[in-house]
Order: structure tokens, then sequence, then C-alpha cells
């Protein structure tokens, strides 16, 4: 045992000696980025994937068809393929290829290889359904491929942008290797990967829109949020989307810039409309109205939301101030549910929650309680959870969601057929299943905004669930890396920052 | 045994604690803080605990809230006085249940030996190297979640541990020349062992029982992800500082309050088993 | 000697066979089904379906437990993991070496300090050494180790700059866990070693070696500290366990690649062959460690040894 304890303090001794500069790096020359992220990634499958930390590192390592900013408002950017065109009816889509995309192995990027990719992401069961109405897809030629659908639909095209083009040959080589040493079409090259520890990527000098600037990336898995605040301080990390909770330390470094970024994420009550007394929409309404929800973002987010109690945020196609929004005010609360024949205090019994959701639980139980509403908190392991609420075994939840893409995708909260999914409240309306319905189909962007207008109005009035805010995306960087504005949801690409 | 005769031994072994101060010092201290979990009312109302004061946000230590307020403005002096109750309850209940099973268990298999020992100790074996977390889990998936299966729970995950530690003491001492005197007069085996065995074995299952208690009141804010912690918004110090985690850098008087008192109560329950054993001590009479 | 060793190895095969059966049965009771898990709440019902039969998750429990025995028996293969479809044993390689280091060193540690101080504060009994000692341990081990680990943190990183604050790739980054680990769980041992040393050092043949004029420190050392060992090696042993599950914290914190961590990650996302796997792969390891401290037994209790040599059989 002596001897053990006089070896490592030998080791101890031997380690410390040697000088450790992690402070005095130069901005000016740096060309390598250390990004820390929360979680170690189970995959590198360009389809088989399913958290946001693995598609944070195969959108630098892989590059899509277009580029399309998630808002839904902007036109998509051409990557590998340079344009596109929708035919008439809509039911073809034909996307022009660029002919210099090469994959790291040098090889090009052929129609054929697009062909592939897309039917690999159709068919995986991780990401397959964000390809609806896929009818089937072919190379008309070395550089165009055609996309038939079965009808049209209108967020096909959002759908079919985000298949990670990869190599057929590759794939059809080296199954195995294709998911543990990937060959991507993207800015960066796969280097290596520690399991569980991290992942390095260096820049991919031919790539087509010319080399990046940045030109070694790291990702480093760090899931402590205090840990990531620290490491961020000394320099030993560069890039980490951070926890609010550490936002006042960061802040008050001169060296690390902050930048909040909007996303769909909703927080929101959900209640059992199958279940009394939440069928009654006065009930809901009273709901709405009882809950701070300036309070609530200030308790649980430090501030770091967006207030909103609409299902479709600030930013996303679709959302318009004259969607009606529920602000904070107790006593039309207590108004909505004496009209609604609610004696107070009434006993709502159990809100059912989840370990991460205790502390917005705790706020709307304060809240509620101040309208005579009663509830008493039920945690359960996440699992159970979510078993309990997608199959309506619950009263009344708190909880964070995210529906992003196309609005289209918000249907999944309203329509009959996800009851049982994410349909939490189970409602179930042959007006909201219809006005979905044209959604899908109605290609004229106008129209389609005016059925989304109908689609919120009505969701609000009725108040079929109790939105609180949109928790904003948090992301903190040594101050003299140059980051370009990102985009609603906050995906990044390195290929855009800069020393 | 006689009444008077059992008096003058609880005199005697009070007049021997009283000698060791710190051990004194000790009941002190732990007098102080269950008094505190059994007038917790009487200092201050339970409502002033789960009050949410919007306005008063993480505040720092004042005359108006000795202690602070946490994230939601409630008055972490009420929080930690009421927590008290559910931490020393899950403290205590936990290492006496886990020490008085492993006691038996342990005990039966250190004295017995040969088959007892072997099945005793394999099924120890088998639960030593199932991560405790699972053990939790199964007591969640076929119990439920309330305050009593959360004591069921952290007392399984300690049980194998608690016999091993006993197992061991029980085999120096059952070789003792008392106890071979004891066999000889053909007292009965359950005799021996809680009469000669167990006391005479008493100073490291003391002490590990009384190092255990911190433990047990950290590790139940530990199970709170599979739901079986104290249910929000009841307090609980071990979730109360798990909870301060996150404002560690904003607000560090969120832990270091929760923090002394688990400190303060750990350390008196480890003075007060280290009286308990001197005291008891049957060697050290004179 | 031998023949108990052998013995005892033969006995892991039922206590490993009821570790696989237990942990088995405890994952299914639980609720939740991989394909959800993975897929999350927005997926749909076929994709779930598919995905659980992919992983052979629609058999039923009997078939899917004797399935995966089969496996480790015949083809010695600890299944595919859900999450990373990747062959559970690379995971566990890939943080083994990671925890078992840290373990280890603060095994070594946290018995180096608490052994030493717990014999010295239970020879100078009472003195005020003796209080700081207990005070002091008491203090770090009623210290939640995330603190501890982060006060380290901001103290020797991001203060001082002298120690990384993550990583495991030089034996510099083990600094900071070890001694989060080892500070936590020394407290434990010096205590039992301090109390173990004073209930043999009032034991009669202590009393007789020093009426028989023996010196104090002959007495100590050659006396009293075989025989107060015994407990505290027990508790090393288990000791060993426990800093497995130190270590978790100390993972977590220092972003460090463990088993601890692969484990928790796992039992969350119900991937049963990696729990599976790496409870296996620990429990043989556990075995060993415990079989090895039965044996340290009797290297410093003789009266344990005597037994050994009469066939592993006891007394009566």
């Amino acid at each position: 045992m002596k001897k053990a304890l006089a070896m490592l303090v030998a080791a101890c001794t031997l380690t410390m000696a040697v000088p450790v500069c992690i402070n005095a790096e130069e901005a000016s020359g740096k060309t390598d980025i250390v990004i820390a992220v929360d979680a170690d990634v189970d995959t590198l499958h360009p389809t088989d994937f399913s958290t946001t930390v693995e598609l944070n590192v195969l959108n630098q390592l892989y590059d899509t068809l277009m580029y399309m900013n998630p808002d839904g408002t902007h036109d998509p950017e051409p990557r590998i393929a340079e344009s596109y065109e929708i035919s008439e009816d809509g039911l073809d889509y034909t996307f022009h290829l660029r002919n210099d995309a090469t994959f790291h192995d040098g090889t090009p990027v052929t129609a054929e290889d697009v062909v592939f990719s897309i039917e690999l992401y159709k068919a995986s069961e991780y990401q397959g359904s964000q390809i609806a109405m896929l009818s089937s897809v072919e190379a008309t030629d070395e550089s165009t491929v055609v996309c038939h659908l079965d009808s049209p639909y209108a967020p096909f095209l959002g759908g079919i942008l985000s298949p990670f083009i990869c190599s057929k040959a590759y794939y059809e080589s080296d199954p195995d290797a294709f998911v543990t040493s990937p060959i991507g079409s993207g800015p960066y090259k796969f280097v290596s990967r520690a399991t569980g520890s991290n992942i390095i990527l260096e820049a991919n000098e031919d790539y087509y829109r010319g080399a990046p600037a940045v030109k070694d990336i790291s990702f480093e898995v760090i899931p402590d949020t205090a840990t990531k605040a620290i490491a961020l301080q000394t320099g030993e990390v560069n890039f980490a989307e951070i926890d609010s909770s550490v936002l006042a330390q960061l802040d008050a470094n001169p060296e690390i810039t902050v930048t909040e970024v909007p996303n769909s994420t909703f927080c929101y009550v959900s209640m059992n409309l199958e279940k009394e007394p939440f069928s009654n929409p006065l009930v809901r309404q009273a709901i709405n109205y009882a809950i701070d929800r300036d309070n609530l973002v200030a308790v649980c987010y430090d501030g770091e939301a967006e207030v909103n109690s609409n299902i479709c945020a600030k930013n996303r196609n679709g959302y318009s101030e004259d969607q009606l929004q529920y602000t904070y005010d107790p006593d039309k609360a207590k108004a909505l549910l004496e009209e609604a024949g609610i004696t107070t205090p009434y006993d709502l019994g159990e809100i059912l929650v989840a370990e991460k959701y205790s502390n917005l639980a705790t706020v709307v139980q304060n809240d509620l309680k101040a309208v005579g509403l009663e509830v008493t908190i039920s945690v359960k392991e996440f699992n159970a959870y979510i078993g309990d609420l997608t199959s309506g075994n619950y009263n009344i939840t708190v909880l964070n969601m995210t529906l992003e893409g196309d609005t289209q995708t918000l249907e999944m909260a309203f329509t009959t057929d996800y009851i049982g999914t994410a349909n939490n409240a189970r409602y179930s309306d042959p007006d909201m299943d219809e006005l979905f319905n044209q959604t899908r189909s109605e290609t004229d962007p106008d129209k389609r905004l005016e059925l989304f207008n109908q689609i919120f109005t009505k969701a609000q009035d009725e108040a079929i669930y109790a939105v609180l805010c949109n928790p904003l995306t948090l992301y903190a960087y040594n101050s003299s890396l140059q980051c370009p504005e990102f985009p609603f949801e906050g995906n990044y690409y390195v290929y855009d920052f800069a020393w | 045994m006689s009444k008077s005769r059992k008096h003058a031994q609880l005199a005697e072994f009070w007049r021997r604690y009283r000698k060791n101060k710190t051990a004194v010092m000790g009941l002190i201290l732990l007098t102080l803080i269950v008094g505190m979990a059994i007038f917790a009312d009487v200092i201050i109302p339970y409502a002033k605990c789960i009050e949410q004061v919007g306005a008063d946000r993480l505040q720092g230590p004042s005359a108006a809230h000795f202690f602070g307020t946490d994230e939601y403005g409630r008055d972490l002096f009420a929080r930690i006085v009421h927590g008290s109750r559910y931490s020393l309850l899950i403290g205590l209940a936990t290492s006496l249940m886990a020490l008085v099973i492993g006691a038996v268990l342990g005990a039966s298999a250190g004295y017995f030996g040969g088959m007892v020992d072997n099945i005793i100790s394999r099924i120890v074996d088998v639960f030593m190297c199932v991560p405790p977390i699972l053990l939790s889990l199964a007591v969640v998936a076929a119990l439920g979640t309330n305050l009593r299966n959360l004591i069921i729970a952290i007392t399984v995950s300690c049980i194998p541990g608690n016999v091993r530690l006993i197992r061991s003491v029980v085999l120096t001492t059952a070789e003792q020349d008392y106890v071979e005197a004891a066999k000889s007069y053909g007292t009965s085996n359950a005799r021996i062992i809680f009469r000669y065995v167990l006391p005479n074995a008493m100073g490291p299952i003391i002490v590990n029982t009384t190092m255990s208690i911190s433990d047990m009141m950290l590790s139940a804010a530990g199970l709170s992800f599979i739901g079986m912690g104290i249910q929000p918004p009841s307090p609980e110090w071990g979730a109360l500082l798990s909870n301060a985690q996150t404002y560690l850098f904003s607000a560090p008087y969120m832990l270091l309050f929760p923090g002394m008192f688990i400190l303060a109560s750990s350390l008196a329950f480890n003075l007060v088993g280290d009286g308990l054993t001197d005291a008891l001590d049957p060697k050290l009479k004179n | 000697m031998t023949k108990y060793v052998i013995k005892r190895i033969l006995y892991m095969i039922p206590v490993l066979l009821g570790v696989a059966f237990l942990v088995f049965t405890i994952l299914s009771l639980t609720p939740g089904d991989p394909g959800s898990i993975i897929l999350g709440i927005t997926a749909k019902q076929e994709d779930i379906a598919a995905l659980n039969a992919e992983f052979g998750y629609d058999q039923p429990f009997l078939i899917r437990f004797f399935d995966y025995i089969g496996d480790i028996i015949f083809h010695f293969d600890l299944g595919t993991s859900y999450a990373t479809r990747q062959p559970v044993i690379d995971s566990i390689l890939a943080r083994f070496p990671n925890t078992f280091v840290l373990a280890l060193l603060s095994m070594c540690v946290s018995s180096a300090l608490g052994i030493s101080l717990g014999i010295f504060s239970a020879v100078r009994q009472y003195s005020v050494m003796d209080h700081v000692c207990v005070v002091v341990a008491l203090v770090f081990a009623s210290m939640p180790g995330f603190w501890l680990g982060l006060m380290l943190l901001i103290v020797f990183s991001l203060k001082l700059g002298w120690l990384p604050s993550f990583g495991a790739t030089s034996l510099r980054h083990f600094i900071l866990p070890t001694l989060t680990v080892s500070l936590t769980s020394a407290a434990g041992l010096l205590r039992l070693t301090r109390s173990a040393m004073l209930e043999t050092i009032r034991q009669e043949y202590i009393r007789t070696a020093k009426a028989k004029g023996a010196s104090n420190r002959r007495v100590i050392w050659k006396h009293a500290l075989r025989n107060a060992l015994l407990p505290v090696v027990t508790t090393l042993g288990g000791g060993f366990g426990a800093s497995l599950g130190g270590a978790i914290i100390a993972e977590t914190v220092f972003a460090m690649p463990g088993m601890g961590t692969l484990m928790t990650t796992a039992i969350r996302q119900k991937d049963v062959p990696t729990v599976m796997g790496a409870t296996l792969f620990l429990a043989v390891l556990f075995s060993f460690i415990i079989l090895i401290v039965d044996i340290l037994y009797a290297f410093i209790d003789p009266r344990i040894k005597a037994k050994y040599r009469n066939g592993g059989r006891n007394r009566e």
C-alpha cells in the first residue's frame, strides 16, 4: 500500500512539474475548435440516429441536397443540389446536382448516391417518417434526381432536404465501417472517435464550397453543466450549448460570448381531455389564465425562454399576433371557473411529471392553488411517465416537447391519428383533422398560412393546451470565434465559423 | 435479571458515557437536531416552506430569511427545519434496518459457518454485484413509490455490505475464549450470538452504521430520477443539496446550509456512536 | 488452500447466473421498451414495433433470457447494444480502464490515508489530533461528491489552471477525480480502523503482550494491527465496489467515460444488453476481488488460515 502511494505521489509530482498553459492560447492563427457536447453519440450512422448531439456531428460530416432554414420563410440554399423544381401538379420534385461534389474518399457524388441516400433514409425506423408521401425516387441522368409523390404534400420539400448524402459504394463495400468510420460529403472528414469521450474531425480541403476556415474539430463529451462552464472559462472548450443556470457566470466573463437562439421547443401543461373537468374548455382557459408565465420562465429557465401561450413559436411559419395570447390573470381564471360551475377549492388530483419536469410542476402547482385548484405532484421515472402520458393514464401534466420541421408537424399535437403518441391532450375534433388535411395538400404558401392561422386560432380559443413558453437555446463561445447568426432551432455548421 | 440491577447497569453506563466529553457534545447536538425535527411546526409553520414569493427569488441570507431563499422564492430556513423530519427518518430508518438485517444474516453466517455461511454469502455476493440503482428500480416496479418504499430501496442496497462486514467481525469474536466457554455451558446459539458475540463486535458495527447515516441522507436525492425521492414540494436535505448544485455559482448559500445540517447530524451520530461503543464495552469496566 | 480457491471459483457460477437472472428480470419489469425510448414520443407505432423486433425484444422473457445466456456460454458474446448497435464488449473495454484506474487509485489513496490516520487516532485516543482527524474525516464524508469535485475543479482548473477540467487522456486527468472519490471514502476507513484498533488494543492478549514487557510499538504493529485489519479489509473489498459507485459522480463531474456512467445511461435507455454485459463484467471482477479479500483474511488472521487447512470445514 505504501509503495502504491509512493508511486502515486511520484506520478503526481512528475505530471505537476510540466507547466500547463491552457490559458495562453493566442486567438490569431488558431485553426482548431473544441466543442463540448452533453452526451456521447450512440452512432454516426447517417440515417439511424436519434439524438441532437448525433445530428450536430453529422451536420459537419455530411451535406444534404440543399439547406433549408427551419423557420420556413427562406428559400433553400444550394448544397449537393444546385437547384430544384416542382411540377405543376405538385407530384414530382426534380433536383439538379452540381458536378464538383465529392465524397471524402475522392469519389464523385452521383445521382445514384443521392437516390441511395434517400431510400436508406426513407427505410430507416429512426428518421424515415420525416419523408412522408414519397412513392419513389429515381436518377434520370448523371446529375438529376426526381422524387415522385403519391399525392401533393406541401411539407415535402423540408423532408426531402433532410437526408444526409452518403456513398452507396462505401455502404456496399463495408457496412460496418460505413457507421464506425463514415465517409461523408460535407465540409469535415471523420478522423477518429474514442467511445464516451470524443470525436475528432478535420477539414475537407477539397470541399466544393471551398476549404473550411476552422481546420480541426474535436467534439468532447462533458455531461455536467458546471464542468462545461468551467472548461469554457479555462479555454479548454471553445464552443458549447450551455444551461441557463451558468449564464450569469459566463456572461460576466469578457472572453466568452453567449448567444440566445429561439427554437420551436415548447413547454406546456397538457390536460387529459377525456377526463373531467378538463373536457370543459372554460376550465382549460382558466388554467391558461392562472399560470404566471413570466414567473415560471424566471424560476425554471433563469429568464431564458420566450413567454408564449401558443403552441406555434413566434418565429415559426404560421404564428400570428392575431391568435389569442393568454396572459396572467388570476381573477379572470376564477371567474371562468365559476362560470364552469367549479366550486373552489377544487381537487384536480395528481399532476404527473418526470423528475426533470418537477420544477415546472412546483410552479404550476403554486399558481393553480392561488385560483383554488389543488394538485399534488407525483414524480415518475421518465419511461414510466412517457408510458402513462401516451396511454392517457394521467389527469394533468407539464412537460417540454419539440415538434420541429415544417409547421405541419404540429398536427401531432392535435389530430385524432396521433392520440397515443404526441397528442397528449387526446384531443379529437373532425374540424381540426380536416384543417390539417388541407394544409398537407395546399401548395400555395399564402393559402396555407391562412389555414394555419385558422388552426392556431381554434387551438387558442379552445385552450387545448396551456402552452407556457419556448425555451431558448444558449450557445457560449470564445469571443474571438466568429459565428454567424444562428438560425431558428439553432443548428450550427462549423464551416461558417472562423477565428 | 432484576430491575434494580438493570437500573444500576444503566447508571453505570451513563456514568461512563458522561466521562467522554466529545460524546456528550455529540449527544447535545443530536438532541438539538432531533428537537428541531420534533418541534418543526413550533419553530416555523410548514406553510412557510412551500410558500413561493416571486419577488424574493434567490435572496441571500437576511433577517427575514435566515438561510436565504431558493429559486422559487421559498424560505430555506423553513425548508431545512421541516426537511429534518424526512432526512432524519430516512437516515435513521435505513441505517437501523440495514443494521438489524445485516446483523442477523452476518452473525448467522459468521457464527454457524458451513452451509449457512455458504448460502448467505452467495446470496450477498449476488446482491453486491447488482448495481444499487437497479435494485431500487426493482423496488419501484414491485411496490410503487412512496416514503416507505424509498426507505426500503435504500436499505436493500446497503444490506449486502453490512452482512459482509458483520460476518467478518463475528468471525474474529466467535472464536474468543468466552464464546467457547459459553458454548461449553450449553448456552443456546441465539443467546451466544446476541449476548456475547455481537456486543463484543460492536465497535466496527456502530462506526459503520453511524457513518452510513449521512450517506443515506444524501442518497435519497440520488433516487429522485426514478421517482423515488420525496415528492415535491416537500423538503428533504439531500434534495435541497442536489437542487442547489444548479446554483453553485450564483447562490452558493443554497448548498452551504443543507450541507452544514447534514454534516452536523453526521457528526452528532458519529460522536454518540463512539461514546456508546466506549460506554458499552464490557472490557472497559475499570 | 488451493482446494478452497477452486471451490470458491466454482461458487461463482451460480452467483453469476443469479446476477444475470436478477438483473434481466428487473429490466423486464421496469416500464418502457427500447424501441419507443430510442425513437421518442413522436414515433410511429410501426417503426417502434419494427425496431423492437430487430432487437429481438418482441420475444417472451424466458426465450430472450436463455438466448442471451446461450450466446455468452457458447459464443462468448455479450450481445449488441440497442443504443449503439455495436458489440457491448467494445463499449465496456473502451470505458473499463478509466474506471479501473480511478477505482484503484482512489482505493490506494483512501486506504493509505484512512488506515494510517485511523491507527494514529487510535493510538492517541482522545488527543487533540485524534479529534481533529475524526472531525475532518467526517466533514469530507458528509460532503456530497459532486460538490467536492466541483470545488476541486474551481480551485485547481479554473483559478490555478494547474489541472485539466475534463477528460481521461493522461494521469494528470486522474488527480482530481481520485481526490474526489478517495477523500469522501477515506473517512469511513479512518473511523473503522480507529475503532477496530481500539477494540483489539483492549483485548486480553494485547494486555498480556504488554504485561510481558513488549514495547508499545511492537504491540501495535505486531499484535493489534493484524487483528484490527480484518473488518477493514472487508470494507476495502466492498470499498472497491463503493469506489465504482463513487466513480459515477466523479465520471460525470470530470467528464470521464467510465463504467458508472455507461451503466446509468444504459439503465435509463433500457439498453438491456449493455446493462447485462456491464453488470456481469463487473460481477466477475467483484467476485475475484471478494475472493482475494477472503484469501487475504487468511494471511492476516492465522485462525482462519487454520480453518482452510482443514479442507474448509468449519468447527463442529
